[in-house]
């Protein structure tokens, strides 16, 4: 899977984007997992992430959740997520998952030389490592750059071209906030992986003006 | 997805949801779903709250207001009336369902989505070892959609390398040769809102292989994201970066690491 590898940004962006998940391994440690999954999301809750989510129960930004409710519902086998915002959060919830010996595959997608400086700080050395080579094909296809970045943040695809522009268009018509935009977006994001602030930040400044309609940023 | 006509009130909500724009307003002033383009990811139905409300009454509140010159603009993610149904998919187009739409478990894998755990879990599965990459080649991401001619199209332009393709993938599966990665041709027409096609090559091969994708990629009519993955050396380095530079490519800076705390770790030594 290849969810979280392609989001898209500069590195100060992606300097507050990191994802942190869980994977079971079928016939290894899936079976019997739960417990796991759920502690693990309860390190991650406890450091306060950006978003939470398990494609199997949801994300927290869909209506009615509640997060305790919401890990009680995890069971064994799908993937859990939560999303963290700076390297110094992560460096902690990674201690903590070392030190509570889960037994399960922990995952970063993030800025790859900081995830590693995590590590070495940790005590750990990385198993192993994935890059993106980008986009390939009909790029011309690809819609704006900005659109494009909030679209990456979902890595199913399940955050729309159309419903971005609609959001940049609501947000420059003042019929919503950047915050509540960006929330309706992270819903339909199914396992949890958007950054809401992120997309918030860049809702914001398209608000501004401070993104030209080409997608570059004023201040290139 | 289809559209229940007798419910749909036109409000036009689920076209900016929908991830390949496929819906659109009729002549009737209801919603309509291109089947064609549609990849029963299901985003409709789910992100729109139901809220229940009568078809006339919503009809008739809105011809009121028009008497008014008025207008009515409902939240954004609602259908007032519950109008979206989701069919019970038939093979094979219910394989559209299977790879876009990530709440279902896909049967070939056994896992949510259009993937394979792939890296995620190659601490304990030891499915990348010493001196090999992964090289996952996702059609249609991000957000164009990808027909199973087009992903026949690369997977044949690969199998000409040899490509050892990934057994557990899904799109492995729906090839009638692996050796030649055509693609069952009862499933050809099908859309899909992305698809992987995931191999695994030594490291020096690297170059090769997407050399052979940098000439196919101008034959297809949708986009291609390129993942490489690799297991990273005792001291933490990872070498694929080398073999993806001397082949005259960018490495991107973010990327996904896997920890290494999954148990029991495999060993290379005990394969």
């Amino acid at each position: 899977m290849t969810n979280t590898l392609h989001r898209q940004g500069k590195a100060e962006n992606l300097k507050k984007d990191y994802v942190v998940f869980m994977t079971t391994a079928a016939g290894i440690n899936r079976e019997g997992s739960a417990p796991e999954i759920q502690e693990f999301m309860r390190i991650c809750h406890k450091y306060h992430p950006i978003n939470m989510g398990n494609v199997k129960v949801g994300n927290i930004y869909q209506d009615g959740v509640e997060v305790e409710e919401f890990i009680a519902k995890l069971g064994e086998g799908a993937g859990s997520t939560a999303v963290f915002t700076d390297l110094d959060t992560v460096q902690k919830v990674v201690e903590e998952l070392i030190q509570a010996d889960l037994g399960i595959s922990i995952n970063i997608s993030g800025l790859l030389d900081e995830v590693q400086d995590c590590c070495r700080k940790a005590g750990i050395t990385r198993h192993s490592a994935e890059h993106s080579l980008g986009f390939w094909g009909a790029k011309e296809r690809l819609p704006e750059r900005e659109t494009l970045e909030i679209n990456t943040l979902c890595g199913h695809g399940m955050v729309s071209f159309n419903l971005i522009r609609k959001m940049i268009e609501y947000v420059k018509l003042r019929r919503l906030t950047p915050k509540k935009a960006a929330r309706i977006l992270a819903k339909c994001c199914e396992c949890g992986v958007f950054n809401p602030e992120r997309a918030e930040k860049l809702l914001e400044k398209i608000k501004k003006g401070d993104v030209t309609p080409s997608g570059k940023s004023v201040e290139e | 997805m289809e559209i229940d006509k007798e419910k749909c009130v036109g409000c036009g909500n689920c076209h900016a949801v929908c991830t390949m724009g496929a819906i659109s307003l009729d002549e009737d002033g209801k919603s309509v779903v291109n089947q064609d383009q549609c990849v029963e990811c299901s985003v409709c139905y789910r992100f729109l709250k139901d809220e229940r409300y009568w078809p006339w009454m919503v009809r008739a509140i809105r011809r009121v207001l028009s008497v008014f010159r008025l207008g009515y603009l409902a939240d954004v993610d609602v259908c007032p009336t519950g109008a979206l149904t989701p069919p019970v998919l038939e093979w094979p187009r219910s394989l559209r369902g299977m790879f876009s739409d990530p709440t279902i478990v896909h049967p070939g894998t056994g896992i949510y989505g259009r993937g394979t755990e792939e890296i995620k879990s190659n601490d304990v599965t030891g499915r990348l070892r010493k001196g090999e990459a992964g090289l996952v080649v996702e059609m249609g991401r991000p957000g164009i959609g990808a027909f199973l001619w087009d992903i026949e199209k690369v997977a044949i332009a690969l199998a000409r390398l040899n490509a050892d393709f990934e057994t557990k993938n899904p799109v492995t599966q729906l090839m009638a040769d692996t050796r030649t990665g055509k693609i069952k041709d009862e499933v050809l027409n099908e859309k899909v809102l992305s698809a992987i096609i995931e191999i695994k090559v030594k490291l020096e091969k690297i170059p090769d292989f997407l050399q052979a994708l940098a000439k196919v990629q101008k034959e297809v009519d949708t986009v291609i994201s390129v993942g490489v993955a690799s297991r990273c050396l005792p001291d933490g380095s990872i070498p694929h970066e080398e073999w993806v530079r001397k082949a005259g490519y960018t490495l991107s800076l973010n990327g996904k690491t896997n920890l290494g705390l999954g148990r029991p770790l495999f060993k290379e030594t005990e394969a």
